[in-house]
C-alpha cells in the first residue's frame, strides 16, 4: 500500500515540476537616446544579470548618441555637432569614420534616398516642427524656397571621410550632416555584435524601431516580432505581421513615428530628397535582414521610393527581405518576406 | 483489506485534487490582460482590462490621462508637445505599447499566458 502512496506523491511532485523555473524575462526601457525610446527584452537566471547586460548596452548607447547627435555640443567630444560647426578638418572618433563611411555606402546603394549629407534641408524641417509642437495656433511648413535653396548644399561627394587620419571633413560651408536615417540603425549593429562577440544570447534589442535579435529565446525558439499597426481598431488587427527573427534586424520606418500638425495635417519626419516634403507612398515599411544598419538605411529609402523602385532595389539585394504599408492599408511583401511571417 | 482500498481512495482523491488545482491555476494564470503603466521604466501600476477606469499618470514632466474601457486601453490625452501618445489607437493585444517619449511613460498589455508565442517586440 505505501507503493502506491509513494508513486501518488511522485506523480504530484512530477505535476509540481512543470512549473519549474526557467530563465525569465525581463523588460528594460531608456527614454535618452537617438531621441526615440529604446526597449531591452532578455531572459537571464537574475534580475542582477539582465540589469548588467542592459547598463553595458545603455553605456554604449549613451555613447553612440553622442557621438552621432547634432543637436549637442558635448566638451572634449568631437562629435557631428562639431562636424557641423567647424570649418574645415575635424578628427574624430573612429565610430564616427566608420559610420560616416558607411552611409556613404549606403547613399549609392540607395540611389540617393538615403542622405546624411541632407542636414541643411532636414534643420528646416526639424524646427518647423519643433516649432509647431510647441506652439501649435502658428504651426507651419518649411518655407519652400527655402527648402530648395538649402538643397543644393546636400552633395554627399563633399563630405570627405579619411579612415587613416580618422577626420571628416564637410568642403561645402552651408552643407550639414544629419546622421539621424543610419546612426540609430548603425549603432544597435555595432551594440548587437559586441554583445554576440562577449557570448550574450537571449536578447533582443530595439531603439525606436530597430529591432535586433542577439541569439534565440533559451528554449531554442525564435523570438516573435510584431509590427505594429498605426490604425489597429482591435485585438484582431494589432499587427500588421508577426515575424520570427534570429539574430536578424527587423526596421520599420513609419510616418506615424513622429509628425507633426499643420493645419489639422500630420507632417511626419521622413523627407523626401526628391521632394523635400514627407514622403507620402506609404504608411510604413519595415526590412528584415542580417544587419540593423542596412535595414535602418534601406528603410527610410524604401519609404521614399515608389513601390515598383524599392521592390526592384530589394530583389536585388541577398537576404534582404520587405514589407511596404500603402496608405489604404494594403500590404506588399518581397518574394522572400513570407518565409519570416509566423 | 479496508485499509488497502481507503488508501487507494485517499490517493485517488489527493491526485485529482492535485490535477484540479494545477488546472485551475493554469486557467486563472492564462485568463486577463493587463495594462501595465511604465514611468522611465519602472512599473506604477496596472489595470485588469476587464474593469473600466481612468487614471492620470503623472510625472515630473507631465501628465497622461489612460482610459480602460471595453478591454482596450488608451491614453485620451496628454499635455505632452507631440501628442503621439494620445493620437495613438488604443491596445489590448499582449505585447501592444504605447509610448510617450517626452514624459518616459509606456502603457503595455501584458497576459498572465506566458506561452512561447507570445510577442517578444513591437516594430
Amino acid at each position: 500500500m505505501k507503493k502506491l502512496l509513494i508513486c501518488t506523491i511522485a506523480l504530484l511532485l512530477l505535476l509540481s515540476s512543470c512549473s519549474k523555473k526557467e530563465p525569465e524575462k525581463f523588460t528594460e526601457y531608456y527614454f535618452d537616446y537617438f531621441d526615440t525610446a529604446t526597449t531591452i527584452v532578455g531572459y537571464s537566471e537574475s534580475r542582477d544579470e539582465f540589469d548588467a547586460v542592459c547598463e553595458k548596452i545603455r553605456a554604449a548607447l549613451e555613447e553612440y548618441h553622442r557621438l552621432y547627435t547634432i543637436y549637442t555640443r558635448y566638451d572634449g567630444i568631437n562629435n557631428l555637432y562639431k562636424v557641423n560647426n567647424s570649418d574645415g578638418e575635424v578628427t574624430v572618433d573612429k565610430k564616427i569614420v566608420d559610420m560616416l563611411a558607411f552611409a556613404k555606402e549606403a547613399y549609392y546603394l540607395t540611389d540617393g534616398n538615403t542622405n546624411i549629407a541632407m542636414g541643411s534641408v532636414l534643420s528646416l524641417w526639424h524646427d518647423a516642427r519643433t516649432h509647431g509642437e510647441k506652439h501649435p495656433e502658428s504651426a507651419a511648413l518649411p518655407d519652400m524656397e527655402r527648402l530648395k535653396e538649402a538643397s543644393l548644399h546636400t552633395d554627399i561627394e563633399k563630405l570627405i571621410v579619411d579612415k587613416e587620419k580618422s577626420t571628416v571633413t564637410l568642403l561645402d560651408d552651408k552643407m550639414s550632416l544629419d546622421a539621424g536615417a543610419v546612426a540609430k540603425g548603425y549603432a544597435v549593429e555595432m551594440i548587437a555584435q559586441n554583445l554576440e562577440s562577449d557570448g550574450i544570447s537571449g536578447y533582443l534589442l530595439n531603439v525606436g524601431g530597430n529591432v535586433r535579435a542577439i541569439g534565440l529565446r533559451p528554449d531554442g525558439t525564435k523570438w516573435t516580432v510584431g509590427i505594429e499597426n498605426p490604425d489597429s481598431t482591435s485585438k484582431d488587427d494589432a499587427f500588421l505581421a508577426l515575424v520570427s527573427a534570429e539574430s536578424e534586424a527587423i526596421v520599420t520606418s513609419g510616418s506615424y513615428q513622429r509628425y507633426y500638425y499643420v493645419d489639422g495635417k500630420a507632417y511626419h519626419h521622413i523627407i523626401d530628397p526628391k521632394t523635400l516634403m514627407p514622403g507620402e507612398n506609404f504608411r510604413s515599411v519595415s526590412v528584415i535582414c542580417q544587419s540593423s544598419a542596412i535595414g535602418d538605411a534601406l528603410s527610410t529609402a524604401l519609404f521614399c521610393l515608389d513601390y515598383k523602385k524599392g521592390s526592384a532595389l530589394i530583389e536585388s539585394l541577398e537576404g534582404v527581405e520587405a514589407m511596404w504599408v500603402m496608405p489604404n492599408g494594403e500590404i506588399e511583401f518581397s518574394s522572400g518576406f513570407e518565409s519570416y511571417i509566423k | 483489506m479496508q485499509k488497502v482500498k481507503n488508501d487507494i481512495i485517499l490517493a485517488i482523491v489527493l491526485l485529482l485534487t492535485a490535477v484540479a488545482g494545477l488546472l485551475l491555476y493554469k486557467t486563472l494564470q492564462s485568463t486577463g490582460e493587463y495594462a501595465i503603466v511604465l514611468i522611465d521604466g519602472k512599473e506604477s501600476a496596472r489595470f485588469d482590462l476587464r474593469a473600466d477606469t481612468e487614471y492620470v499618470i503623472t510625472t515630473d514632466k507631465g501628465s497622461n490621462t489612460l482610459v480602460i474601457s471595453g478591454g482596450k486601453a488608451d491614453i485620451t490625452l496628454a499635455n505632452c508637445p507631440d501628442g503621439i501618445c494620445a493620437d495613438h489607437a488604443p491596445i489590448s493585444k499582449s505585447g501592444e505599447t504605447i509610448v510617450c517619449l517626452p514624459h518616459g511613460v509606456v502603457i503595455k498589455i501584458e497576459s498572465g499566458d506566458k506561452s512561447s508565442d507570445e510577442i517578444d517586440m513591437v516594430a
